[in-house]
């Protein structure tokens, strides 16, 4: 099945493909570039393209793909953190939880509204590098454990920490922001 | 020394349970039945992992220039 004419594709597909690019790796530039090499890759396939999902769903599967290639690279090139680097032990007083970072209940209904989406994203983005993309690849794009370990270059022992600390700074973030008690 | 998991350990093992995919030890079961807290913890997980998956694409879509730029992108090659 033929593609529609590429020269439509930045006008059709482009600001979508982008957000999804931009909420994954956090860098405009980097989200363009990886929307570049998408275009190029589809363009370079588009005969192989069947029309068995929508064109954006088959471009969303190429972009997706070099995005774990921009992880890969991104854990060659900026160094994990300090594997030690263990701030949630301050959520705990000796072997329970601490009187002030308890977790408490979370209102059900504000836990899926469009606002907690907007607040995840920004606790997501205050994360460090290596602790958010563990989070998206393994929750957001739901990717099996060892194939995120291996797209973070990293044992799975060590992605398992760090899924841990993105669950726990996540639910803390989220906490202190979105489910903060209003004023009396 | 007590075979049930603190609090510390509970966080890590819930943590763990959601992508080994194992269900939770015997030990583990009945911290969660005697802990509030960490009952929640467990809820919480839920939700982020919800949340992150059905999270709609929002934010600014592509600047006019960035759209120029990958439209001579995918122009063919002048000879």
């Amino acid at each position: 099945m033929p593609t529609s004419d590429p020269k439509t594709w930045v006008d059709q597909h482009g600001d979508r493909l982008f957000r999804y690019a931009l909420s994954r790796v956090r860098d405009e530039a980097a989200a363009e570039d990886l929307i570049q090499e998408t275009f190029l890759a589809a363009l370079k396939s588009k005969d192989r393209f069947k029309g068995d999902s929508s064109e954006l769903t088959w471009m969303t599967g190429i972009l997706r793909n070099k995005i774990f290639e921009h992880y890969r690279r991104q854990s060659k090139d900026v160094p994990l953190g300090d594997p030690d680097d263990d701030r949630e032990s301050a959520f705990f007083e000796g072997r329970h939880w601490s009187a002030s970072d308890a977790p408490r209940e979370w209102p059900q209904g504000k836990a899926e509204s469009a606002e907690f989406s907007v607040a995840l994203r920004m606790c997501l983005d205050a994360l460090t590098a290596p602790v958010a993309r563990a989070f998206v690849l393994r929750e957001m794009e739901g990717v099996e454990p060892k194939e995120a370990a291996a797209a973070l270059g990293v044992p799975p022992g060590h992605l398992a920490v760090l899924l841990y600390r993105a669950r726990m700074r996540l639910r803390r973030c989220l906490e202190k922001n979105h489910f903060a008690p209003g004023p009396a | 020394m007590s075979l049930m998991p603190s609090c510390v350990d509970m966080a890590r093992i819930l943590s763990e349970a959601r992508d080994s995919g194992r269900p939770l030890g015997a030990h583990a079961r009945l911290h969660l039945w005697v802990c509030e807290v960490c009952r929640r913890v467990r809820v919480q997980f839920d939700v982020l992992a919800r949340a992150a998956r059905s999270a709609p694409e929002a934010g600014p879509g592509l600047s006019e220039q960035a759209k120029e730029r990958l439209r001579r992108s995918l122009e063919p090659p002048t000879l």
